[in-house]
Order: structure tokens, then sequence, then C-alpha cells
């Protein structure tokens, strides 16, 4: 009978540490893939507040680098505005706006809270619902993709960074004569490294060519530069390339972002949702 | 009275410390700093295991709020509240242990803080990037940075004590 009371002692407490495990491993596995609680994320209302003070103390940190880009960016756009260019056929230059029209809308944002070295790397951004933030729109900064809206809260709103686990988003390696698209992934390893899969080995890739987006899932326009091809190497058994790639831009020190908003997004889902579906 | 404010204190401090600083160092090869298992490693003797696992799902639900971890330091955080008692009692001295002394590397000595706190600290970080990682085939992976952000936090953990705490006890 005293073994049986001191074996159910043992067990009681094995089973407070089974109880307590689960709760944090369901939360953990429901969380990668869906949101569902706020509160438990640095969007609660608390966490931001003590997030926003530090990033107020320590966003100086990287400011001349971070003002030397912005100008540098200033200089790439003035040099294509046109009344800074010498006209050289006068009188036949002409902006025709009926031609173009705006298929994306850029909101700018900060970063407040980010991390680069665990598996899955999410960054908080200052801007939410209230600015017409919504689930699963792009993120990018000047220097390359950021990554994917995961959460939006109303006044903040959580990335899914490309340093995670299954960001999948499409890109395409930039060749002379065509363009191969495979899918951008990450093994955790190093924030300045990414992979790329799916791509098959029938072509040689040279190194250094540009990866960038394809735009095919209209969250992200194409052509945004992504990185660009570092290693590659033949997988054993199968006929496809281990791309390496080199990210364009440095995540470590990222602050300034913008957020893609497709204007023709309800469109385009509208009209591939026509498409019928196997049922075999 | 008096103990349980300083390690209410204590967990504060530690909890900031963890979301505010070392969360937010990058010091590269995938190398992440960890301070909460010392709160627990810190708690008094004479907690039993429920309490313990308590305080160490809390502490860890703070952390995870902060970092977005989502229930991995968490996780991490119970496992070693749970095997906190079994090692201590493994290494512990046959009378049991001095109700007046803490399980500091100050009142039980270098050695023996360095083998029971190195052994738990050791199981959280590989239960951490375990979880973390995930993926058949990385173990080698798993195991580098168990190693590194282990060895480093464990640095960082002597560097504490040595620091803050002997200074408050000399007062």
């Amino acid at each position: 009978m005293r073994n049986l009371i001191a074996f159910l002692q043992r067990f009681r407490i094995f089973l407070v540490f089974a109880i307590l495990q689960i709760l944090a491993l369901s939360w953990y596995v429901t969380y990668l893939s869906f949101p569902r609680n706020q509160f438990l994320t640095t969007n609660n209302n608390i966490a931001i507040k003590v997030l926003e003070w530090e990033h107020d103390l320590t966003k100086h940190f990287n400011l001349s680098k971070n003002n030397t880009d912005l100008q540098w960016e200033n200089i790439y756009w003035r040099k294509r505005q046109p009344q800074f260019m010498y006209q050289l056929s006068r009188g036949k230059v002409k902006i025709n706006d009926t031609i173009y029209e705006q298929q994306y809308a850029y909101i700018p944002a900060e970063v407040i809270n980010s991390s680069v070295n665990r598996r899955n790397n999410y960054f908080t951004l200052n801007v939410g619902s209230a600015q017409g933030i919504k689930r699963g729109m792009g993120v990018f900064c000047q220097q390359g993709v950021v990554g994917i809206i995961h959460y939006v809260s109303q006044h903040y709103s959580l990335v899914k960074t490309v340093l995670t686990k299954d960001i999948n988003i499409d890109v395409s390696i930039h060749m002379k004569k065509t363009d191969l698209p495979g899918l951008l992934k990450w093994d955790g390893r190093d924030p300045r490294y990414g992979m790329i899969t799916g791509i098959n080995n029938d072509l040689r890739i040279k190194k250094w060519s540009k990866v960038e987006t394809r735009g095919g899932s209209g969250i992200f326009p194409k052509g945004l530069p992504v990185g660009k091809v570092s290693f590659t190497e033949p997988i054993e058994g199968q006929a496809l390339w281990k791309v390496e790639i080199r990210f364009s831009a440095d995540y470590r020190r990222l602050q300034r972002v913008y957020i893609i908003k497709n204007l023709h997004l309800a469109e385009q889902t509208a009209l591939e949702d026509r498409i019928p579906e196997d049922d075999e | 009275m008096n103990i349980a404010y300083k390690h209410i204190i204590r967990f504060v401090i530690f909890a900031f410390l963890q979301a505010l600083v070392f969360n937010q160092l990058n010091i590269g090869f995938g190398i992440h700093l960890m301070i909460q298992p010392l709160y627990i490693m810190l708690l008094p003797f004479e907690l039993t295991v429920i309490p313990l696992m308590g305080i160490a799902f809390l502490l860890g639900l703070v952390i995870d709020v902060f970092s977005n971890t989502y229930g991995l330091n968490t996780s991490a955080l119970v496992l070693m509240a749970y095997l906190r008692p079994i090692v201590f009692k493994f290494y512990g001295p046959r009378e049991g242990y001095d109700p007046l002394k803490e399980p500091t590397a100050h009142d039980m000595g270098i050695s023996w803080f360095g083998l029971v706190y190195g052994i738990l600290l050791s199981l959280h970080t590989f239960w951490f990037f375990l979880l973390e990682i995930f993926e058949i085939g990385r173990f080698g992976f798993i195991l580098q940075k168990t190693i590194l952000s282990g060895g480093l936090s464990f640095l960082l953990a002597l560097l504490i004590q040595s620091f803050i705490l002997n200074s408050k006890q000399k007062k």
C-alpha cells in the first residue's frame, strides 16, 4: 500500500510535468502554422510597450549606416526622375499614365523587435490593421525581401521573415537566357545565407547570378532583389542542384521596411479560384 | 517573507535581462545566450518540484512572449525544473542539504555548482535546440548549437554570480 502511494506521488509529479509540457508544445506547434491568440506574442499591450521603450533606446545604434543607405536610395531614384535628365529629343518624351496603372501600394514601417539567431525568426513592426495591413502581405526593405505578414493587431504586426523554416517564397535565378524558378528556404545556420530548392541540374548556374522574386503568387512584385548565388552542388541521387545564396539584405541590422499592398490581388485570386480542382 | 521578495525581484530582473539584452545580442555562429536557467537553479533547496515547475512555466511564458518563440522556452524550463530535484539528490551530500545555504557557487563551492548546473544547463539547451530545429539529419547542427550556446551561457552564469550575487551577500 505504501508503495502504491509512493508510486502515485511520483506519478502525480510526472502528470503535472506532462500537462505543462503539452501546454507549451501545443502552443509552439499551433503558432508556427496559424496564430490564434494575440496575447501570447509580442503583439500584446504590455510586451509591446516595453519593446517600444527599448527600441527608443537602441534605434540610434545604426543611424549613420541607415542614413547613408537612404541617401543612396534617394540618389538612385533621383537619377530616374525625368526633370533631372537632359532631354535628347525635345518634345517627344512623354509619360503616358494610361499605359501604366499603379498595381502596388507601399506602406513604410519600422522594425521594433527582431531576432536572427533562432530557427524561426519573427520581426515586430509598428504598423497594424489601422494602417491597412493584412495577413499575407509582403514585406521588403531597400536591399531585398524580408518576409510575409503573419499576424496583425490594431497598431502592430508580426512578420514571418525569410529566416524561418517554412517560408517558401517563389524566386527565380536570373540567368542570361532563361530564369530558373525555385523556392526560397532557410536552413537555420547563418542569417546571411539562404537556400533555393527545386532547381533542375540540367543547366549550369553561374556563381553570383542574381536571385529575384518571381511575382507569381501576387505577394511580391516581379524583380525584387533577394540575393546572389554563392554556392552550388549536385544533390546525390536526385537531378537537382543544391543552391546556396547570399542575401542582399543584412537582416541583423534591419530597421526600415516597406509593406507591399497588391491592389490587384483580389482580382488575381478570384480568377485563380475558377481553376477546377482535380477530384481524382 | 524576505526570501520570497528577493526571488520575485530576481524573477523580474532575469526576465527583463533575457528579453531586452541577451535576446538582442547577435554574436554569430547561431549562439543564443540564455540566463533564465540560472534563475531556476538559484531557487531555494526546500522548494518542491511542483511549485518549481509552476515558476519555470511562468518564467518561460514571460520570455516566450517577449521573444516570439511560442512555448519553446517554457517547455525547456519546465523540463529543467522537473529534473532539478533528481540531479540535486544524486549529487547532494549524504545528510541532505543545509537549509540555510543556497544553491550558488558561493555557498556550495564552484565544483558542485559547475557539475550540477552544467548537467542541467546542457539538458535544457539540448532540449531547446532539439525542439527548435526538429529535423532528422541535422543532429550535428543541434549539438554544435548546444555546445556553443551552452558553454557561453555557463560562463555568463558564473560571471553573473561573481558580480551581482556576491556583492549582494557582502552587504
